[in-house]
C-alpha cells in the first residue's frame, strides 16, 4: 500500500505528507534524475522517489553532498532531461558556488531546487533562509501554502524552469514537509525523454551552445531578461491570491505556512472585514503590478513570514519604486518589531501582531484551562534530549573523555553534524567534552586550525569527531588540510554504518545506493591511509581497546591521527529490537549507595536503560529501553551489572 | 545546614592543585573517579561524597602522626630525625644472583621472600617492571618473581591503588614496599577507624624505601629524549654515590646525566616531603653511602628495624642466613640522621613559601613535636 501510494491515479485524493505532495508533482512533471542529500525535513522527497524509482524508471541518488546532487541534476537538465536537486536549508549554502554558475549558464531540461526549510531550527543547528539566494542569483523561488500547491506548484515549477531557461527553486518548510494533507492527484506524462547533450552551437544558445557561465557580463544580461518573462507569468500566477474586502484597514501579505497562521489568526480575531489576505506563492521576484495593486488599497500594511524579512524588504522596495503608490503606507512586519526576526510563528504569534496593530486586547484562556494544561504536563516524565539506549556515541564520549582527562591538557573536542551533535547540545551526553559545533566537516577544519596555534601560546591537544557520513560530504577536504600541514589533530569518525539522523540514507561507506543497488564501498581507513595518517579502528564497545588507542594517539605528538569507532547504531534496521546481551543488576554485588561508585551508573554514565530502584536503593536495568549492547557492565566498579549473552534461537 | 564539601573537591584544591600529589595511589582503586595515568592522579568524574576513603587515606591531607606513631611504634624507639629505631643495620642478601639483579644490596626482596616462604604473607605488592608501559603496582605471590621487580624506578608508581585493588579475600594477608608518602598512606589505611573497613588488618608487612625524592615523567621524559633515551628503554637507575651523576643504564650501554639537570625534573610534591626514611614503615631500606668509602659499601643496605613485626622478621632473615649483617661504622647513622634533618628544614621553607604563613604547614601540624623542632 504504501509503495503504491505515490503512483495513485489521477483524480484521486490522497492523503501526503508535503514531501510526498512535492514528489508526486515530480513525477506528474516526468522527473527523470532526483538527487539530494539527506536533512530533515527534506529527506522524505527522495526517499519516496526512491520507492517508486524503478516503476516510473527514475534514476535517484543520494549524493555525497548537496553541491554533488546539484551538479549531478544539472547534467540531466542538460541533456533536456527534467531532474530535482532537493536538500535542507543549510544544504543550499554548500551547493552555492555551483549554484551561483548554474544561474548563469542556465539549464535546458526543467530542474527544480527544493530547499525544506526549518525555521525554529526544530531539528537543524542553524535557522539558515535560503530565500536570499533566489535575489542574489537571480532565480524564480515558489512557495506552496498548502499539500495541494505543494504538489501542482512543484509540477509547474519544471515548466517554469524549461520556460525561462534556468533552475527554478521551490522552498517549503517543516510545517508544510512534515504535516500531511489533502491532495487531488493529476497525470502522468505519456511520453518519456531521451538524454542527450549537445555543445556545438553558439555561445550565447543555451539550448545548443556549451554550458558555460561565460562570457560572464552577457550571461549575466541575458539572466536578467530571463526574469522580465518569469514577472511575466507570475502576474497571472495561480498560486498568488487575494481574499478579503475590496478596501481593507489592513493588508496581510504572505506566503508558504504562514499563509495557515495569518487565515486562523484573522479569524481568531473576528477581523475577517477589516483584513485582506494576500498569499503569494510567487516570492521572487514578486510581480510588481499585482503587488502594487493589492498596496494600492490599504494604509496599513502587515508582512507574515518566517525567520528573516525577504518579502518584507521586497514589497518595501517595490512600493518605494513605484511613482502610483503615495506616500503614508504604514508597513509593520520584522523591522518596527511587530514580529519576531528569528523563530518559528504561529497563530497566535500572529493574532498578537494583529491584535497590537488594531489596539486590541486578546481575551486570555481562562484560568480552568491553564490549570488543566498544568495538570496534564506533571503527568509527563521529564525527558531530556539524549543518546539512545545502546547507542555507540555514548560509548565513544566516555572513552574520549577519560583519555582527555588522563591526559591532563585540558583536550577538547571539536563537534560536528549528526547524533553525536548531542554531546554539544546536551553536554552531559558528551561528557562535557565538544564545545564548538557548526557546519558538517568544519569540526575537522577548526581543529585544523586549532591545533596551528601552539606559536601563540596554545598547548591544548584537539580531537574531532565526525560521523560516516558526514566524513564523505565535507570533511575529507579538512582532513588532508590537517596533514598537509602537520595538524596535530585526533581525528575521530563515529562509524555508525549509514546516516543514521535522518533515517539510515545510504552513504559511499555502504554497499548498497538508494535504488537498493549493489555499489562499491569506498573505505574510510584507506581514504585516511591514503592521505598518511596513521589510522586504528576500534569498536567503542570496547571501552579498554578504544581509551587505549585515544590516550596513545593524544600522547603521541606531531601528526594526524585517526581513529575509527564502528559500531552500528541502535536503531539501525539490522539491530533495532535485537538485543546482543541480557542484562541485570546482580542485587548482591550492587552495594547501591554504600558503594564508593556514587552511582556512576545512573548519575554519570546515563544510559537511559538504567534506572534508579528506589525502593531497593540500587541500580537496576529497564529492560523495555535497555537496547542490550553490554557497555555498562564495564564501567560498574563492582561488576554488578551482569551481561548474559542471548542465547539466538 | 551546609552541605560538607566532597572529599575529591578538597581533594583537588588541597592536594592536586598545590602540586602535593605524590601519585602515591592511595586515592586510586577505591572508587571509579580518580585514576593514575603515567605519575599523575586524574579526577576522571565529579564525585560528590563527603567523608571518602580517597582523602581519608591520602598522606598529604592534614594527619595526625603523632597518633600514628603512638599507635604503631614504641616510644622509646622515636627518633626526631628518621622515626623510630629500633635496630640500625647494614645488610645485604646472602644469594649472589638476587644481588646481581637488585638495586643495591637485595635486602628488600630477600625480606620479602622469606615473609612469603614462612607464610608470614601470602603475596606482596611492588611497583612495576622499571620497561613497563604504565608505572604500576603488582600483586606478586610467588616468591620466586619477586627478584624480577627488584629494580627501583625513580618516578612514582601508585602501589597503594593495587592494595586497594586486591582482592579483600584470597590473598589476606599482604607485604607491600612503600616509598615514605606510601608508608604514611598505608599507616592511615592500618589506622583508619571506618565503618565497614577491614582491610586495613590485612597490612602483614610494609617494607619502606628512602627517598629523596621522585622524578615527575613528562619532565625527564623530555631530559631523556635530549640523551635520545626513552622510558621504556631503561633497564636501571642509580645515583652512585659521590658522583653527583644519575646513571641511566639500558641494553646498549649507560649514560651520565648531571644532578643539576636531574633536579629540574624533580617532583614539586617531593620538594614538600619532610620523610626521606618511610618512617612509618616496619622496616626502611635504602643504599648504603654514609660512614665510610662509598665504594667499598657498594653493594649493601642500611636498614632500619621501627616495629615488632620488622624487628621479627629481620632476625629470622638472621636466623635463616637469607640476609648478610654488617655493623654500621658509628658515623653511618650520624649522618643519615643529618641529611634526614636537612630535608625536612628544607621541605618546610617550601611549604611555607607555598602557604605563606608558618603557621599553615597544609597537610603538617605546627604543634607536632617533630615538625615544630625543624621549622625553626
Amino acid at each position: 500500500m504504501h509503495m503504491t501510494k505515490l503512483l495513485s491515479p489521477a483524480k484521486s485524493k490522497v492523503l501526503f505528507l508535503g514531501n510526498e505532495a512535492i514528489a508526486r508533482g515530480a513525477l506528474e512533471a516526468g522527473v527523470s534524475v532526483a538527487t539530494g542529500y539527506p536533512g530533515t525535513p527534506s529527506s522524505e522527497v527522495i526517499e519516496s522517489l526512491a520507492r517508486v524509482a524503478q516503476e516510473r524508471n527514475l534514476y535517484v541518488e543520494w549524493s555525497v553532498n548537496e553541491k554533488v546532487a546539484l551538479e549531478v541534476a544539472a547534467a540531466a537538465s542538460f541533456a533536456g532531461l527534467r531532474s530535482m536537486a532537493v536538500m535542507k536549508q543549510n544544504g543550499v549554502n554548500v551547493a552555492s558556488d555551483f549554484l551561483l554558475h548554474l544561474t548563469a549558464s542556465g539549464t535546458r531540461g526543467g530542474i527544480v531546487l527544493v530547499s525544506c526549510e526549518d525555521p525554529g531550527a526544530l531539528s537543524s543547528v542553524n535557522e539558515g533562509e535560503s530565500r536570499y539566494f533566489a535575489g542574489m542569483l537571480e532565480m524564480p523561488l515558489l512557495e506552496p501554502a498548502d499539500f495541494q500547491e505543494a504538489k501542482d506548484m512543484t509540477k509547474w515549477a519544471f515548466e517554469l524552469s524549461e520556460a525561462i531557461g534556468n533552475v527554478v527553486m521551490l522552498r517549503s518548510v517543516t510545517r508544510m514537509s512534515h504535516a500531511s494533507g489533502n491532495v487531488v492527484c493529476g497525470k502522468f506524462p505519456a511520453k518519456t525523454r531521451k538524454a542527450a547533450f549537445e555543445y556545438g552551437g553558439p555561445i550565447m544558445d543555451s539550448q545548443t551552445g556549451p554550458m558555460i557561465s561565460t562570457p560572464v557580463v552577457a550571461k549575466h544580461l541575458l539572466r536578467r531578461q530571463k526574469l522580465k518573462a518569469v514577472c511575466a507569468l507570475f502576474e497571472k500566477s495561480p498560486f498568488n491570491r487575494y481574499t478579503g474586502p475590496a478596501r481593507p484597514d489592513l493588508l496581510l501579505i504572505t506566503a508558504s505556512a504562514c499563509w495557515l497562521y495569518a487565515v486562523e489568526a484573522v479569524e481568531m480575531l473576528g477581523l475577517q472585514k477589516r483584513v485582506g489576505i494576500l498569499k503569494l506563492g510567487t516570492t521572487w521576484p514578486l510581480p510588481p503590478r499585482l503587488v502594487s495593486g493589492h498596496l494600492r488599497k490599504a494604509g496599513k500594511i502587515l508582512i507574515v513570514e518566517e525567520v528573516m524579512a525577504f518579502l518584507e524588504e521586497n514589497v518595501k522596495v517595490l512600493a518605494a519604486g513605484d511613482p502610483k503608490l503615495s506616500g503614508g503606507k504604514t508597513f509593520f512586519g520584522k523591522y518596527d518589531g511587530t514580529l519576531p526576526f528569528a523563530g518559528e510563528l504561529n497563530p497566535d504569534i500572529v493574532a498578537d501582531a494583529l491584535a497590537k496593530i488594531f489596539r486590541m486586547k486578546r481575551g486570555s484562556l481562562p484560568s480552568s484551562y491553564l490549570e488543566e494544561a498544568r495538570k496534564t504536563a506533571a503527568l509527563l516524565p521529564p525527558r531530556e534530549q539524549t543518546f539512545c539506549a545502546g547507542c555507540p556515541h555514548r560509548a565513544s564520549f566516555w572513552s574520549i573523555h577519560n583519555a582527555i582527562a588522563l591526559d591532563g591538557r585540558e583536550g577538547f573536542v571539536c563537534g560536528d553534524i549528526g547524533c553525536y551533535s548531542m554531546a554539544a547540545l546536551t553536554p552531559a551526553n558528551g561528557y562535557w567534552t565538544m564545545p564548538t559545533l557548526h557546519s558538517m566537516g568544519s569540526g575537522t577544519g577548526l581543529a585544523s586550525g586549532f591545533a596551528k596555534l601552539s606559536p601563540f601560546g596554545f598547548q591544548k591537544p584537539v580531537l574531532t569527531v565526525c560521523g560516516d557520513s558526514t566524513f564523505y560530504h565535507a570533511v575529507i577536504p579538512a582532513l588532508i588540510n590537517a596533514q598537509h600541514n602537520r595538524a596535530d589533530i585526533t581525528f575521530i569518525v563515529l562509524d555508525n554504518q549509514g546516516t543514521a539522523m535522518t533515517g539510515f540514507q545510504p552513504h559511499p561507506g555502504i554497499e548498497v545506493n538508494a535504488l537498493k543497488e549493489s555499489v562499491p564501498a569506498v573505505d574510510i581507513a584507506s581514504i585516511c591511509r591514503a592521505i598518511g595518517a596513521r589510522v586504528a579502528l576500534c569498536d567503542p564497545f570496547d571501552l579498554a581497546a578504544t581509551g587505549a588507542a585515544l590516550t596513545d594517539f593524544l600522547a603521541e605528538k606531531g601528526s594526524l591521527k585517526v581513529l575509527i569507532l564502528r559500531q552500528a547504531c541502535a536503531l539501525s534496521p539490522e539491530k533495532k529490537g535485537k538485543k546482543t546481551f541480557e542484562m541485570k543488576v546482580d542485587e548482591d554485588l550492587c552495594l547501591g549507595d554504600a558503594c564508593g561508585c556514587n552511582r556512576l551508573c545512573t548519575r554519570i554514565f546515563r544510559c537511559p536503560a538504567l534506572v534508579w530502584d528506589r525502593k531497593k536503593k540500587k541500580a537496576a536495568i529497564d529492560e523495555v529501553v535497555c537496547a542490550g549492547c553490554g557497555v555498562c557492565a564495564s564501567i560498574c566498579p563492582r561488576k554488578a551489572i551482569i551481561k548474559m549473552q542471548k542465547t539466538v534461537l | 545546614m551546609r552541605k560538607k564539601r566532597s572529599s575529591q573537591s578538597r581533594l583537588k584544591k588541597d592536594v592536586l592543585e598545590k602540586s602535593l600529589c605524590t601519585g602515591c595511589g592511595a586515592c586510586v582503586g577505591l572508587c571509579p573517579y580518580q585514576a593514575v595515568y603515567k605519575d599523575r592522579t586524574v579526577q576522571l568524574f565529579d564525585c560528590d561524597l563527603p567523608d571518602g576513603k580517597c582523602r581519608a587515606f591520602c598522606p598529604r591531607t592534614p594527619s595526625d602522626l603523632p597518633l600514628l606513631r603512638e599507635s604503631l611504634f614504641d616510644a622509646s624507639d622515636a627518633t626526631d630525625e628518621i622515626g623510630p629505631v629500633k635496630e640500625y643495620w647494614l645488610t645485604r642478601a646472602k644469594d649472589e644472583g638476587l644481588r646481581s639483579r637488585a638495586q643495591h644490596g637485595g635486602t628488600v626482596t630477600a625480606l620479602l621472600g622469606l615473609a612469603m616462604s614462612e607464610g608470614w604473607i601470602d603475596a606482596a605488592i611492588v611497583s612495576g617492571r622499571l620497561d613497563g608501559r604504565e608505572p604500576e603496582g603488582l600483586l606478586i605471590d610467588r616468591a620466586e618473581e619477586l627478584a624480577d621487580y627488584a629494580q627501583s624506578r625513580f618516578w612514582a608508581a601508585p602501589t597503594v591503588a593495587a592494595f586497594h585493588r586486591a582482592p579483600e579475600s584470597g590473598a589476606g594477608r599482604l607485604g607491600i614496599v612503600a616509598t615514605p608518602c606510601q608508608a604514611i598512606a598505608l599507616a592511615k589505611i592500618r589506622t583508619a577507624k571506618i565503618d565497614g573497613y577491614r582491610k586495613g588488618g590485612s597490612l602483614s608487612l610494609v617494607i619502606g624505601l628512602f627517598c629523596g625524592w621522585t622524578l615527575a615523567l613528562d619532565r625527564f621524559q623530555n631530559l631523556l629524549e635530549k640523551y635520545q633515551l626513552s622510558a621504556s628503554a631503561l633497564t636501571g637507575m642509580d645515583i652512585p654515590a659521590g658522583k653527583n651523576v644519575l646513571e641511566l643504564r639500558t641494553a646498549g650501554g649507560s649514560a651520565n646525566v648531571p644532578m643539576d639537570e636531574v633536579d629540574s625534573c624533580v617532583r614539586e610534591a617531593c620538594r614538600c616531603c619532610v620523610d626521606s626514611t618511610a618512617e612509618f614503615a616496619d622496616l626502611s631500606v635504602g643504599a648504603a653511602r654514609f660512614g665510610a668509602n662509598p665504594e667499598e659499601m657498594r653493594g649493601w643496605n642500611q636498614v632500619i628495624v621501627r616495629s615488632g613485626a620488622g624487628q621479627k622478621l629481620v632476625s629470622l632473615a638472621r636466623q635463616r642466613g637469607v640476609l648478610e649483617f654488617r655493623e654500621a661504622p658509628p658515623p653511618a647513622l650520624v649522618e643519615l640522621k643529618n641529611a634526614a634533618a636537612e630535608k625536612k628544614k628544607k621541605a618546610l621553607v617550601r611549604i611555607i613559601a607555598k602557604s605563606r604563613s608558618p603557621k599553615n604547614l597544609l597537610y603538617l601540624n605546627p604543634d607536632d613535636p617533630v615538625v615544630r623542632k625543624y621549622l625553626k
